[in-house]
């Protein structure tokens, strides 16, 4: 059958004003002309990087150049802060060998909270748990936060909600999920196992 | 340090029947394989401690020797294992030491179930050699990563040295498997009590010495299962207290998963070379065969609030604290943006890592921030059994770290 294939094939390839220009390449055996000899040098000569290492000092002398591709960094090269101080590695790590980018520059994730201010005293802590099991309805989390200038997760962390405002949390939470789909069910239990392999790092 | 002469202090494990030399010795053998069956002549313990020089072997036992059938033994006698060539073969194959005779190959691979009897089982040699590679495996892993936590040492030694492992080995060894044990079976098999079919082999096991150990539903914490359970941070199989071990014949009445007689003959193998060969050559074939295969520790790491860990390590190793900063990024309006965001400290990178939000990123680079803590390796690692080797240089103790982060 190979036979069969090979002579139906043998015409048809040579002329080749029949194929694309695409298929002649791939198709023609892989005899290297001047043509392609040339190109390849011209592709191995290029341009000095800085991380080649200074050419003008020492020319003459051979080195290696070492440029890998950019990708993630190993996890087993362990960062110059996290050495132990006895390492010797430590010392070869800080000097100007490796270049640093200035964390000040890049742009950061999300506004910095800024230093803590410390601003709430007992009483104000009080107020809020007075408040918050009196009227669960009116003072929630973010209300309370807004009222004495703190986060929720400070209102969370002084006191808890009250069991009959979990209890309703929870119904509404129900009547909600009870309104979707299977679309949306899924798609939000995917997004939940996503999320829990971000920690196992697949 | 001299190095120990095994054949002196392990006469319990080397039992006579592995050294066929001399017609005495063989003389022995018989009487402790009548021991095994119905015999008409039960050797007394007075008798077994007599030196072999007083014993004269009288010619009409050995009538009554070969009387004795293939069929009615329990494993293959011991002389069967010059004869066959699976067992040669295995020996060959394995590249085993010349002194670890055939004899004592054929004997690590009956299991406890198939011949209860311990002067023909492999359970001393797998005893042994199941201590030998916790040690030097748990070495390996404390000295190399030295900052690793308890749970991934756990799953680290389950992965190189766990029943899972063993008997792919024992399959990669091309060691087949005896359908059922007895005399007449070749020697080169794996020999044990298959367990019956409709019995459940992963029936929760139950230390005794374990406080609180009938409340099902209480979480078992990391430093009990250091003090009460096994290597792997598993219930362990029986108490160690020899006295209640006195019914081993009926713990393995029910018989044995291939997986647990696979481990067992590996561990026994180990065990084995040890003794016959000597603690370097014992050390080589774990070199060979348990350390040299491939294990990515990273993986092994299961984080849920690495953002959270991240800061409590900084805040005890009194480093800055953490924050995030982008890297670079692409495509934030697109359907696929990638965003790298690293992680600093000060003016020192962490760690980096990328995803496709901005959250994502962040917690990828605190995992690896975390994992670039852990993964620590010092230079030039030395174990402590080097110390063993003669003419040892004087021991450098080994970093020892505060241990892990606990929120």
């Amino acid at each position: 059958m190979a036979s069969t294939f090979v002579t139906v094939k043998r015409p048809f390839l040579t002329l080749p004003f029949l194929l694309p220009s695409s298929c002649e390449v791939l198709s023609l055996t892989p005899r290297r002309s001047q043509s392609s000899y040339r190109r390849t040098k011209q592709r191995l000569r290029v341009k000095p990087d800085a991380s080649f290492g200074s050419f003008s000092s020492h020319v003459e002398r051979e080195h290696i150049i070492h440029n890998p591709p950019s990708s993630a960094p190993s996890v087993y090269h362990t960062p110059a802060k996290f050495l132990p101080s006895d390492d010797i590695r430590r010392s070869l790590c800080t000097d100007s060998s490796i270049a640093h980018e200035d964390p000040a520059a890049l742009t950061p994730l999300n506004e910095s909270p800024g230093p803590k201010r410390y601003h709430l005293n007992p009483s104000d802590v009080l107020e809020i748990r007075r408040l918050r099991t009196s009227d669960p309805m009116t003072w929630s989390r973010s209300k309370l936060a807004k009222r004495f200038d703190c986060s929720p997760l400070f209102i969370s962390m002084v006191c808890g909600a009250s069991p009959e405002k979990k209890e309703m949390q929870k119904q509404v939470l129900e009547a909600v999920q009870s309104r979707w789909g299977t679309k949306r069910r899924m798609a939000r239990e995917d997004r939940k196992l996503r999320k829990e392999s971000w920690g196992r790092d697949c | 340090m001299k190095r120990l002469q095994p054949q002196r202090w392990s006469s319990s494990v080397l039992s006579p029947q592995v050294r066929a030399g001399c017609r005495l010795q063989r003389r022995i053998q018989h009487g402790l394989r009548y021991q095994t069956t119905t015999t008409p002549f039960p050797v007394t313990e007075a008798e077994a401690k007599q030196p072999i020089q007083d014993l004269v072997p009288p010619p009409k036992k050995r009538s009554s020797r070969s009387a004795i059938s293939k069929h009615s033994l329990p494993s293959p006698p011991v002389k069967a294992a010059r004869e066959s060539a699976k067992l040669a073969a295995l020996h060959a194959r394995l590249y085993l030491p010349a002194r670890l005779p055939l004899e004592t190959l054929a004997r690590t691979l009956v299991d406890e179930s198939a011949d209860p009897n311990p002067d023909f089982n492999n359970e001393s040699l797998a005893t042994l050699g199941h201590d030998l590679l916790t040690q030097y495996t748990s070495e390996y892993l404390i000295c190399t990563y030295p900052r690793l936590p308890m749970t991934v040492i756990f799953a680290a030694m389950y992965a190189y040295v766990g029943p899972k492992t063993l008997s792919a080995m024992v399959k990669e060894w091309g060691v087949e498997l005896a359908v059922a044990p007895g005399g007449e079976v070749d020697p080169g098999h794996l020999q044990f009590k298959r367990l019956d079919p409709g019995v459940n082999p992963n029936q929760p096991l139950k230390n005794p010495n374990r406080p609180y150990e009938n409340e099902a539903t209480w979480r078992r914490s990391i430093s009990s299962k250091i003090v009460y359970d096994d290597v792997f941070g598993e219930p362990v199989r029986a108490s160690v207290d020899p006295r209640q071990q006195v019914q081993s014949a009926d713990r393995y009445a029910a018989g044995v998963t291939p997986e647990q007689a696979c481990s067992q003959f590996v561990r026994a193998v180990l065990g084995a070379i040890y003794l016959h060969a000597g603690r370097p050559a014992a050390k080589r074939f774990f070199e060979q065969h348990f350390i040299s295969r491939h294990l990515n520790i990273s993986d092994l790491f299961n984080f849920r609030e690495p953002a959270r860990d991240l800061s409590r390590l900084c805040a005890r190793e009194n480093f800055e604290p953490p924050y995030a900063k982008i890297l670079s990024e692409t495509g934030r309006l697109s359907r696929h943006p990638v965003f790298v965001v690293g992680i600093f400290s000060g003016k020192d990178k962490l760690g980096e890592g990328s995803g496709s939000s901005l959250l994502e990123a962040r917690s990828r680079a605190a995992v690896a921030s975390l994992k670039g803590w852990y993964l620590y390796s010092p230079l030039n690692v030395r174990l402590p059994n080097s110390m063993e080797e003669e003419g040892a240089a004087p021991w450098k103790p080994v970093h020892v770290d505060l241990g892990e982060v606990i929120v």
